[in-house]
């Protein structure tokens, strides 16, 4: 029963990676790659790390993509 | 019981994350994908409490706590980006 449920997280883990290297729009691939690091918090925690998890879903999906989008708008403003 | 419905929730979950996932691959706009995020969002919170459950560790129930206020805050980036305030 978990090994499904860790089969189809790490399929989307490696899925969001494919589409934040190959998506056109700027922001759907940061997005995209905010959403592998949060994929990869819920495996920490079926992993046994609650607390990996929790650095994870701090610094990986909240700071990052924040971060991401901050220099997006500074560098980029056609996109 | 109790099991019968956490299989009936676990298969729930796992639809959802399949169909959230073809909308982010197949997503048209911007605006879909991140919408499909912020369901993906909730239905990882879901499987963090169900995996606090199916392990009876229920510490884990704070990671998932943890993780929706920070999920709300980078779909609350993304969207403040969209709409040129960022």
């Amino acid at each position: 029963m978990i090994e499904i449920l860790m089969l189809l997280l790490c399929t989307g883990i490696i899925i969001s990676g494919v589409l934040a290297v190959r998506l056109d729009s700027l922001v759907g691939a940061v997005v995209s790659a905010g959403l592998a690091s949060l994929f990869a918090a819920v495996t920490y925690v079926i992993l046994a790390a609650p607390d990996v998890a929790m650095t994870e879903a701090s610094i990986g999906s909240g700071l990052s993509t924040a971060i991401f989008l901050y220099a997006v708008r500074r560098t980029r403003e056609d996109d | 019981m109790a099991d019968t419905l956490l299989t009936i929730a676990l298969v729930l979950i796992a639809f959802s994350l399949v169909f959230g996932m073809l909308r982010l691959i197949l997503g048209h706009t911007t605006v879909d994908r991140v919408i499909a995020i912020d369901l993906l969002t909730v239905v990882s919170i879901a499987i963090i409490a169900w995996y606090a459950h199916y392990a009876e560790r229920f510490i884990y129930l704070h990671v998932a706590l943890v993780y929706g206020l920070l999920s709300f805050l980078g779909v609350l980036a993304v969207a403040r980006y969209l709409e040129k305030g960022l």
